[in-house]
């Protein structure tokens, strides 16, 4: 049973809103939230003090709120299709929270993972402060990641959407749960191209939308046997150069009958008739 | 065109595993799967499939596995690659001494009058008149179960039907896509993909009669025409595929549109999917989208029988049923037909876990939401010529399996529902594969025995239970897997 227009609709809108709120906050950017932008380093290299300097100029809780904001404005566009399916499938009074459920596990599992990633980051600003290189090694290894095997098993697991129990307690622990799942297989899928921003000492913003765009677009992608490949993922580009031909045809036709009297009288002969 | 090599674009093998095949990975052709059933390579002939002289990876990945099915391409895929295929056999045919000129593609009308259910007896003779090899002999066709090896179709109320030409949108041009729904849900190029919904034309007759013709080997396997990758090497393919296609030109002729989405008229490739390709008599390449194949006339041909097939009464279907429920008693009075748009859809039932059917079938209870059963009883008992009560739906989801040709008949509260018929069901649940693993859900329409249940004063329970039980082989090993069982309604409050 496939959803209502109007509800699809609706997902849409408030899913892509709440995402574009976040990327405001994240372009915004309220306090620095996102990156470290205080590095303290003496020349010996990192200390104990340096430390203290670090964490007191860049909390730990605000690195991980950043991370969280980031994970929203990123990820949520990509939920849209599992909370439709968990919409379409659930008690009609159900629905709303169950949906909720789904993204708060699924936001759990990327909050976990912000732990290694900010200690990932601060590390490399002890170590390597302002420098590109942490960056560019996560960068490679992203790069290897994308074409193996585990990857494409990850993004499969990521398609999969179970049929959730419809009453009682079950129903909401497993909807958690399967957020919490669908999580796990998209940190497996996207974790070197998420820590790829957090480590660049400059571009962040221009990185994340870099990643956030191959992230839809190999999401979009069918299944594929897990296996070493060569590919990139085209299909965004490929649906929205076709989408926007079909567009512009229909713009022309439309600019065609309009500018045609004679098309203009036979409308309105039809009309009346 | 069986004379012909592989590797040749206009023979047989290459036609046939345009549809679907099982000799090379569907996503990389250059990895071969493992040899045995139910390999090309490992199935006993005739026909004898040749093995050697395969196309290219590139060429294979271009033209092959391109069958659409769950999909509201599968009408418009399958009419091109029946034009496709009657233009290279009528090639072969004009170049024969004495080959008709005309020669058009023969189509099985197995609701024809007299003993049209029964498989044209060409295809069943081991020989030609003059002892030769009959080409349109296929060993792995065992017809229907306690058919004895004989091939007919079961065509009744709750088996093979023509139903769905009563339909009157194409792809759930309402909003909730639960009733009318012709020709397919709405998807870019898919086949048996994830949590496919099958069109009316598709799930019945379509996929009933592939089960029927094909039936299962004596171990339980699929035999040819039973799975969509073995399929269109049988010839009866092309006939069943032939009637299904003139039922959806008859479908049109009594005024029924298809999609002017520019999505489904463009094809798979607005959605950023593969293209449509089938190869010219000269092998030369022939792109075509939906828009082209919309009507026959577009194509130049058209059939014999172009009746709807269904006899309409002259009441509507909801004056029908308001009638059959007592609440019209003057056929002349209007009743008030909501529009499609107006209507939703709402789980109101469902099992709480997962289900296994086996040999000795299933028989479970589905619990209903005090709630949204509440409204289906409420709208009946309201039910007036200006309010219509809910129709109900029950939908067996996620089921999974290994074997395509089993057959089940599903009950509810003891009374007959319909079949599951589950061609496709291995590759739907192929998990690591372009399918996803999310398995077939098959819908069945229960709205009259709700309403039988309502007028028996037995509607008022909180729970249905549904039987399933498998009508040919499900050996060990094959057992089916259900994720849920669930009931809905499609309202047609505003």
């Amino acid at each position: 049973m496939r959803l209502p227009n109007r509800t699809y609709k609706a997902i849409s809108l408030t899913t892509l809103s709440v995402s574009i709120v976040a990327w405001i906050l994240l372009l915004y950017n309220p306090s620095h939230v996102l990156g470290v932008v205080h590095c303290h380093v003496s020349d010996a290299g990192p200390s104990r003090a340096s430390v203290e300097m670090l964490l007191l100029m860049n909390p730990i809780s605000s690195l991980l709120c950043g991370w969280c904001l980031m994970v929203v404005a990123m990820m949520l566009p990509k939920l849209l299709m599992p909370v439709c399916f968990i919409y379409s499938k659930a008690l009609k009074r159900r629905r709303q929270i169950m949906a909720l459920l789904f993204i708060l596990g699924y936001l759990f599992a990327w909050a976990l993972m912000g732990i290694p990633i900010v200690a990932i980051m601060l590390g490399s600003s002890l170590t390597l402060p302002g420098s590109f290189v942490p960056a560019l090694v996560v960068a490679t290894i992203a790069l290897v990641w994308q074409f193996s095997p585990v990857k494409q098993y990850c993004m499969n697991k990521g398609h999969e959407h179970p049929y959730l129990p419809a009453f009682g307690w079950p129903s909401f622990r497993d909807t958690f749960l399967f957020g919490l799942k669908h999580g796990i297989w998209c940190i497996g899928s996207g974790w070197a191209l998420m820590i790829f921003p957090m480590l660049l000492p400059d571009g962040h913003h221009l990185a994340m939308i870099f990643v956030t765009f191959v992230m839809v677009t190999e999401h979009l992608e069918h299944p594929q046997t897990p296996r070493w490949r060569f590919q990139l993922h085209g299909r965004l580009m490929r649906m929205l150069s076709a989408q926007t031909q079909i567009r512009i045809k229909q713009l022309r036709t439309i600019l065609a009958t309009d500018l045609n009297p004679l098309s203009n009288k036979r409308i309105f002969k039809d009309g009346i008739s | 065109m069986q004379s012909r090599k592989f590797n040749d674009l206009t023979s047989w093998w290459f036609f046939a595993a345009i549809h679907a095949q099982t000799m090379f990975d569907n996503d990389d052709p250059t990895q071969p799967l493992p040899l045995g059933y139910p390999n090309w390579k490992s199935l006993p002939g005739p026909p004898a499939i040749p093995t050697t002289d395969m196309p290219t990876a590139d060429v294979m990945k271009e033209y092959w596995d391109q069958c659409q099915h769950g999909t509201w391409f599968f009408p418009p895929w399958h009419r091109g690659y029946l034009y496709a295929f009657e233009n290279v056999m009528r090639d072969v045919i004009n170049n024969l001494p004495g080959g008709p000129a005309d020669w058009t593609l023969p189509y099985w009308n197995y609701f024809g009058p007299g003993n049209q259910f029964k498989m044209p007896p060409a295809f069943a003779q081991l020989n030609m008149p003059d002892g030769s090899p009959n080409p349109l002999y296929v060993k792995a066709r065992f017809g229907p179960p306690g058919g004895h090896g004989n091939v007919f179709i079961h065509v009744g109320p709750t088996s093979i039907n023509q139903e769905c030409q009563r339909n009157t949108v194409y792809t759930g041009g309402n909003d909730s896509g639960t009733s009318g729904d012709y020709g397919g849900g709405v998807t870019g190029f898919v086949n048996f993909d994830q949590h496919p919904l099958f069109g009316d034309l598709e799930s019945n007759p379509h996929n009933g009669v592939h089960n029927l013709v094909g039936g299962q080997f004596p171990n339980g396997d699929d035999a040819i025409m039973a799975n969509p990758q073995l399929a269109s090497l049988d010839p009866i393919f092309y006939l069943h595929h032939c009637n299904i296609d003139r039922m959806w030109a008859a479908w049109n002729k009594a005024g029924n549109k298809n999609p002017v989405d520019p999505k489904w008229l463009n094809g798979p490739t607005a959605h950023g999917d593969r293209k449509f390709v089938m190869p010219n008599p000269d092998s030369t390449a022939w792109n075509y989208t939906p828009s082209m194949v919309n009507d026959t006339s577009q194509l130049n041909y058209t059939y014999a029988e172009l009746d709807l097939g269904v006899t309409f009464a002259a009441l509507s279907k909801n004056k029908l049923r308001l009638r059959n429920l007592g609440l019209l008693l003057d056929d002349e009075k209007d009743v008030k037909e909501m529009a499609e748009p107006n209507r939703e859809t709402e789980l109101v039932g469902a099992t709480s876990k997962p289900l296994v059917v086996d040999a000795t079938g299933l028989q479970t209870n589905v619990k209903l939401d005090y709630k949204g059963w509440g409204a289906v009883a409420e709208s009946l008992q309201s039910a007036s010529l200006v309010n219509l009560p809910d129709e109900v739906y029950l939908l067996v989801e996620g089921i999974k399996g290994n074997r395509d040709s089993i057959i089940c008949t599903v009950s509810v509260n003891n009374i007959d529902a319909g079949h599951l018929y589950l061609f496709g069901l291995t590759m739907a649940s192929k998990k690591n594969g372009h399918h996803g693993g999310a398995g077939l859900t098959i819908k069945l329409n229960i709205t009259k025995i709700i309403d039988q249940l309502h007028l028996e004063n037995a509607i008022a329970t909180n729970t249905l239970d549904v039987k399933i039980l498998p009508a040919n082989i499900i050996a060990k090993g094959s057992e089916l897997t259900i994720d849920r069982i669930g009931i809905y309604r499609v309202t047609t409050a505003e």
